[in-house]
This record gives C-alpha cells, structure tokens and sequence, in this order.
C-alpha cells in the first residue's frame, strides 16, 4: 500500500517533467509544423548547463537554471532561423535538419563532459519531506514539481489571455489564414520555439540533480515526448499535459513491477494502439479525410 | 550516352571493376566493402517503400528481424545460408504483412511515429527477451556456408557471395519498379486520390511497397549476420536508421541509383574522416543539414546535370525508362 | 424509380461536426444524359461528388448505382463498379509522361501479378493496357503529347488528360468536377465538343460547373443544390427562368 501511494507521486512529479517536455514539442510542431527530433537533446543541454556552470564551476543552482533556459532557448532561435524557416514548405526536411542538430548537439556533449559514466549533480536542495511516515519525497523533487507546474501554469495563462497568446494558437489552427490577417509568421515562429526550447532547457535544468547526466539522455526524453504527445492529441497542449500525467503514472507502475524496459515497450504499443484507434488522441482535433 | 551499346560497355566495365577490386584492398577495406554491398541492398529496398510516398522508420528493425531469424534458424537447425537468407527474408516480410494492418491507417507523419514505436517495441523486445534473442550481448556463433573447398569465412569469397546474392535482388527490385507495378507505386505516391477514382488500391499497394522493402532489407540482415557471426540489437537501432535515411536523402530518392550513390559516396566519405572517430555523428549532422538546405534534389540531380552536359542533341524521343 | 436510371440519390445528408453540407439530397440521372449539378458556391456540389465517388461516406441516405447500394463502399471499389470522378483544379500525375498517365488509368483492367511483372512475362496484358491507352489518347486528341509530361501541357490538354485517366478505367459514369474553369471561350468549346463526345460512346455524365454557357449546352437536364438542399430540378430553360434559382444566384453565389 505505501508503495502505491509513493508510485503515485513518483509518478505525479514525473508527470511534471513529462509534461514540460511534451508541451514544448507540441508548441513546435503544432504551430510550425515541424517535429523537433532534437527536442530530447535539448533537454539535454539544459541539464549539461547545470553540471558544467552549477556544479563543476560552482555557480548557484538558481541563476544557472535561468541560465539553462537562455542557452537552449538560443539554440532553438537559430535552429528556427537557420534550419526550419528555409524549410518551411519542406517538414519532412526540417525534420532532417533536427536530426542533424541532434547529431551535433550530442557530439559537443562528448566533448565537453567526455563519454565516460554518467555524471551526477548533488542536489543543492538537502533533505526530505516526509508524510505520513512513509511517504518520502526529496525536496529537490518537490521544487522540480512546483517549478513545472508554475511555467505551465505561466503557459496556460500566456495562451489563453494574451493577444500573443492568440496569434500563437490563430497560426496552429490556420498558418495561411493567419498571415492574411496580418500575423507575422516569422516572429510568431520564433515565440513559438523559443517557448518550446525554454520549456525543454528548464526540464533539463530541473532534472538534473534528479538524474544520470550524458550525451543519450536525450533519446528516451524524445521517445516519451512523442508516446505523450500521440496519446494526448497531437497539437493540443492541454492533452499532452493530461497525457503526460497519466503516462507518466502508468509508466512508474509498470516500471516497479515489471521493469523500466517493459513499460517502455507497453508505452509504445500503447502509442500504436492509439494511433489506430483514434488517431487524434485524447484532445486532438479530428483529422477528417 | 544513352545508346545501348554504351550502356552495355559501361556495365560490363562496372561488372568487372566490382569482380576485381577487392584484390587491390587491404583486409581492412575488404570488410567495408561487404559492409557497403550489404548496405546498397538495405537503401536499395528502402527505396521501394518511399516509392509510395511513406517514409518509414522501421526498415532498420526489418534488418535485424531478417539477421536474428537467419542467426536462430542457423543455431537451431543448422541450416545453411540458402535456407537461412530466404527465411530472413519471408519471416521479415510476414512480421511487415502484420504491421500493415495496424501502420496503414495512418499517414505521413502519424505513420513516421507509429512506424518509428513499433521498431522500437520489437528492438527493447530482443534486449528484454533473453531467451530467445540473447538480450544486449545478442547472438553469436553464426557461420558462413561451406561450399565445396571454398572458405566463405575469408573476406574475398564472401564478397563474391554478397555481390552476387544483391545484384540478383537489385535486378528484382529494379524490374519491379519498371513494371506496371512501379508504374502503379509512383501513382499512390503522386496522387493517391487521383489513383483511387480509376480503381486502384492504394491501401494494397502501400502495404505491398513495404512488404517488399523488407523482404530484401531482411536478406541483407542476413547476410550481414553470417559474416560477422553475432547479432546485437544496437546495430539496427535510431543511430543506423538515420543512416539509411542520410544515404538516401543524400543521394537523392527520385531515381532507382539515388540511394546507390548516396551510401556509396557517404561510405567513402565516412571512411576518409575515420581518424575524426569522435566528431564523426557531428558530421553527418552537418552533411544531412547541408544536404537539405543546398542539395535537397540528392546527389542524383548531379549526375542528370552532367548528363545533361554530355547530351549534344535536344532530347526530341522518349526520357529513359528510369525514375 | 425507371429502368434507364443509372444512379439514384436518396435522402442524402452529410454532416461534418455541425455542420450540415448536404440535407436530404435525392435526385436520379438517366443513362446517357448529361447531367448538371449546379448552385452557389458552397451549395455542396463537391461534396456530393465525394459522397458518391465514395470519399466520403453519407451521415444518412443512401445511393444506389444501377440497382445496387454502393453506400460507404470505399473510393476504388466504387472505380471498380463503373464510376469515375475528375478533380477540380487539374490533378494530374504530372512527373509522369501523358501515356503513362492513361495507363495508370488502364490499371482496372489490366491487373498483373508481381511474379510476372518481374520477369517480363504479362506481355499480352501490357500490350492491352497499351492499345487500350493509344485508344483513349486518340479518342481526346492527345496522341501526339504522349510523351510530354503531364506538367508541361497547356491547360486545355490537362484537363483533357484528366478525362482520359478517367476514360481509360472504362467507366459508366463520369462525375466531372469543374472542367471549365479558368478557360477560354476556344477552350470552351473544344472541350464542350469533347464532353459530348464521351457521351456519345456510352458514358452518362454529371457536370458540376459553374460556366454557365457550358452547362447550358451541354446538358439535359439540371439538378440545382443551395446550402446543401436540392433547389431546383428541370430542362436548362426550366432553370433559366426559375425565380428561386435566381434569387439564390444572385443572393448568395459569385457566378
């Protein structure tokens, strides 16, 4: 029974970081069309941030976080720039070129940090909380859940209530018509991915002190965003979230009675079923013909 | 250029270049030479499948199905390599018939991510079932035929072999592809709806594009096996994926030796920046980015400009048959 | 419902969410008329091809094609079966070659196995397919474009093309979506002369069209959809002075 319980908000807090992830690729694909292969290296970049300025410099975890965010977000503005928006007309040679990003970003990992074993960065948040003695969750953890959740929460609000907001969700529903109303696609892309990456180098960032750091990382952060954005509905944000959450659960379950490989498969399978059955996820819009 | 007598000419003095090169390699390139007919197979078929438009991200897994059935086939029954290629073959093309089902209701991008989680299921699949598929260590102990006095385990012999198990399956795919079936293929792929109003099935053909991709690309999973004599389910992972796709985009898709040129030239090029071993991915990153922004037409579109070059009348008859 | 009926539509609707495209449509077209399917713009026109040709399956009604429900049965049984639709705004395989174009066409009934296509060994269906192609090529008057490629015809020859691809999977029925739009008068009239001349070797056709001079010549009899309800039927004349129909025209549609 406390095992339950402790899954659960494993998997809640996994949840979390899910969630950021999913969201980001989702904002890119769903208002530039393109699927980001290099998402997951991304996120790896923020975490390398972290090891390199916070934890091998000393730096404080705090302002190297934000530093995290300002770094990956800059690669996503020249990705934009230089990779997506000559290819626009072109998605599946976008997606060539992020694949080709993903090469490069993973090589500087090696360079920077080496091939070695992993490498881990202490938490700078000490101590556990503990609940009812004999659920445990590590502060860090905690602060990572409530960082999520906030720029979520932050994204939501940014979405739904602002003009830039609306542009945004005008040129994922309709690009062309969106542009003959006056929207700037071009600026609107780079807010677009600039959010996307900001919210993969935070993940990174927040995941740090929580993981094994190396240049792989970023293969099942990819294959995790695409299972949460496929079985939420592609281009809708608040289905990956929903997804993510529940995928997450499901995945932590599986994970302490089956083992992190199966869940990974049954993720997958899932995935396909998904497709099959309703190819527009949980939120999507229908895709009619 | 075009004139039959050239072309035969030409061929024949490819034919016999490919006989005699490896003679003039040291072991070391022997190798890469197999590695590299091997893989002109794996493009080659992979070519059929984008035939109708869908890119598929399985066709690496396929290789792997077709290289562990010869390995488990080749330790179970000891078999030799004629039955253990053509089983490669049909078990990966039977494994591509059950996909069909679920991979063709969706399209384009859908069937990129469903195509992409089904190889992966089946890959952590061989990582986690160690029986029957040996797990991360993979299989091993898988050998090369035995023909009259010929050692097939010495590089030269198998060359022979692989060249002429792929050069009898490129001729098959090339013959498809100028078929009425080809014909067919490239209607699904340029207007599948226009292709559907005169009654064609395009689901069918779909399904029938992919089934063939890998069925070949299962053969040469195993021809691969026999030669190195283990499996490990890392070498048909997203990292060799890629490749396939850099070597056909590279080379360019519109033509039957796109693809052929693409993992030619990137295969030689690879082997020239071999000392750069840890920047080697940042590379083809860099090429594939390269590629698309100023080639996007694949190294194909070199070869139709010099031939262009050499063309001294206006073309008034028919283009030549490929495409 | 008469003997020479080829194709009944019954209480037709097509709703998409909320929206109501079509709404109790029926109407019937004799074999070997030419039909018009006219109406605004937005009327549902296309939709109704698409429902027919089987791209889309009706919400509720049903259609039947000589004598049979061919209702939700998908796009290439429906080919099959003896209809065929064009595509507004040319659709064309335009890497491919004019001949090859048509011989796609021939694909119905020329279906070969892939051991043969292999080795060469389906010559006498190759060699149907080909006459019967040089026949539809002749029959339009594009034998001597065979080789072109599709995208270097003008349009008049595109449009022409299209026809053949549909000519050449020996339909019944042809559904043509919008054949004269964007041409000139000259262009108007060769393609009037070869629309008749379909008709006359059998095929019965249903026009959706919004060249007024074309549907007027060349058709029999109109049906006249608005908002996605049948409006109107009867003789061109009937329709050229029928108020409601003018009203709708000049009230909703650009002309």
């Amino acid at each position: 029974m406390e095992l339950v319980i402790q899954s659960i908000i494993n998997g809640l807090i996994q949840g979390g970081f899910f969630a950021l992830f999913a969201v980001g690729l989702v904002m890119i694909f769903g208002v530039m069309g393109v699927v980001n292969f290099a998402h997951g290296e991304l996120v790896m970049v923020g975490a390398y941030t972290i090891w390199l300025v916070h934890a091998q410099y000393g730096f404080p975890y705090l302002p190297t976080l934000l530093l995290a965010i300002v770094v990956v977000m800059g690669i996503g503005l020249l990705m934009e720039r230089f990779l997506f928006r000559p290819t626009r007309n072109d998605p599946l040679g976008g997606l060539i070129c992020s694949i080709g990003v993903l090469f490069i970003l993973q090589v500087l990992a090696t360079l920077i940090g080496g091939d070695g074993p992993s490498k881990q960065v202490p938490p700078p948040l000490d101590g556990t909380l503990v609940l009812l003695e004999f659920i445990r969750i590590p502060y860090q953890r905690l602060f990572g859940l409530g960082v999520s959740v906030l720029a979520l929460l932050t994204l939501w609000y940014f979405l739904t209530r602002t003009r830039l907001g609306w542009a945004l969700r005008a040129v994922a529903l309709d690009r062309e018509a969106a542009a003959l109303q006056g929207i700037n696609i071009n600026v609107i892309s780079f807010i677009a991915i600039g959010v996307g990456a900001a919210l993969a180098g935070l993940a990174g960032g927040l995941m740090a002190p929580l993981t094994n750091i190396n240049p792989h990382m970023g293969h099942n952060v990819i294959i995790t965003a695409f299972i949460v954005t496929i079985v939420g509905g592609v281009g809708s944000i608040s289905g990956a979230v929903y997804a993510a959450i529940i995928y997450a659960l499901f995945h932590t379950f599986v994970t302490v009675y089956l083992g992190g490989t199966v869940a990974t498969i049954c993720g997958l399978v899932l995935m396909v079923l998904v497709l099959i059955v309703r190819p527009s996820g949980i939120m999507g819009v229908r895709v009619s013909e | 250029m075009n004139s039959k007598p050239a072309r035969i000419v030409l061929s024949l003095l490819l034919l016999v270049g490919l006989l005699l090169l490896p003679h003039f390699l040291q072991f070391h390139h022997q190798d890469l030479l197999i590695f590299l007919t091997i893989n002109v197979l794996v493009v080659a078929s992979y070519r059929i499948v984008t035939l109708t438009g869908e890119w598929s991200l399985i066709h690496a897994v396929m290789m792997g199905v077709g290289g562990y059935t010869a390995a488990l086939v080749f330790k179970q029954f000891e078999l030799g390599m004629w039955f253990t290629l053509p089983l490669a073959g049909i078990v990966a093309a039977a494994i591509a018939a059950l996909l069909c089902f679920p991979l063709f209701r969706m399209t384009q991008f859908y069937f990129l991510i469903g195509s992409f989680a089904a190889g992966e299921a089946i890959r952590l699949c061989w990582i986690r079932f160690v029986q029957p598929f040996g797990g991360t260590g993979g299989l091993s102990g898988v050998e090369p035929p035995l023909i009259g006095d010929i050692d097939f385990l010495e590089a030269v012999p198998y060359y022979y072999l692989t060249l002429a198990v792929v050069g009898l399956c490129l001729f098959i795919l090339y013959r498809i592809e100028n078929s009425r079936i080809g014909l067919i293929l490239h209607s699904v792929h340029w207007k599948a709806p226009l292709a559907e109003s005169v009654g064609v099935d395009t689901w069918r053909y779909r399904a029938l594009a992919f089934i063939i991709g890998s069925f070949f690309v299962g053969v040469a999973g195993g021809l691969k096996v026999h030669y190195l004599g283990t499996i490990t389910p890392n070498q048909f992972g997203v990292g060799f994926m890629v490749f396939i796709l850099i070597w056909v985009i590279v080379g360019g898709y519109n033509r039957f030796y796109g693809p052929i040129i693409g993992v030619v030239v990137l295969t030689l090029f690879d082997e020239s920046i071999r000392s750069l071993e840890e920047i080697r991915p940042a590379i083809y990153g860099a090429v594939l980015i390269i590629s698309i922004l100023f080639l996007p037409q694949g190294l194909e579109s070199i070869v139709g400009r010099v031939k262009r070059l050499f063309a001294r009348k206006p073309a008034g008859g028919t283009p030549s048959g490929d495409r | 419902m008469s003997d020479s009926t080829i194709l009944k539509v019954d209480q037709v609707t097509k709703r998409f969410g909320g929206l109501t495209a079509l709404d109790k449509v029926s109407f019937a077209v004799e074999a070997g008329e030419i039909r018009g399917l006219i109406g605004p713009n937005g009327a549902g026109k296309s939709t109704m091809f698409k429902n027919i040709a089987g791209f889309y399956t009706p919400t509720s009604g049903d259609i039947i094609y000589q004598g049979q429900s061919i209702r939700g049965q998908k796009p290439h049984t429906i080919a099959e079966l003896g209809i065929v639709r064009t595509f507004q705004e040319t659709t064309l395989f335009q890497e491919l070659t004019v001949f090859e174009n048509v011989l796609v066409g021939c694909h119905k009934h020329a279906r070969s196995n892939l051991f043969k296509a292999i080795f060469k060994l389906d010559r006498e269906i190759e060699q149907a397919a080909t006459h019967k192609a040089l026949e539809v090529l002749e029959f339009m008057g594009l034998v001597e474009r065979r080789d072109q490629f599709a995208s270097e015809l003008p349009l008049g020859s595109q449009r022409a093309l299209a026809i053949s691809i549909a000519l050449a999977s020996e339909p019944s029925l042809l559904l043509m979506d919008e054949p004269f739009a964007g041409m000139n008068p000259e262009e108007t009239n060769h393609m009037m002369e070869l629309t008749r001349k379909v008709r006359d070797s059998g095929i019965t056709i249903v026009l959706v069209e919004h060249d007024m001079k074309a549907v007027m010549g060349l058709c029999n009899y109109l049906t006249v959809l608005n908002f996605g309800q049948l409006l109107a039927e009867g003789t061109p004349d009937d329709i050229r002075n029928n108020d409601r129909v003018i009203e709708a025209y000049l009230g909703g549609g650009v002309h």
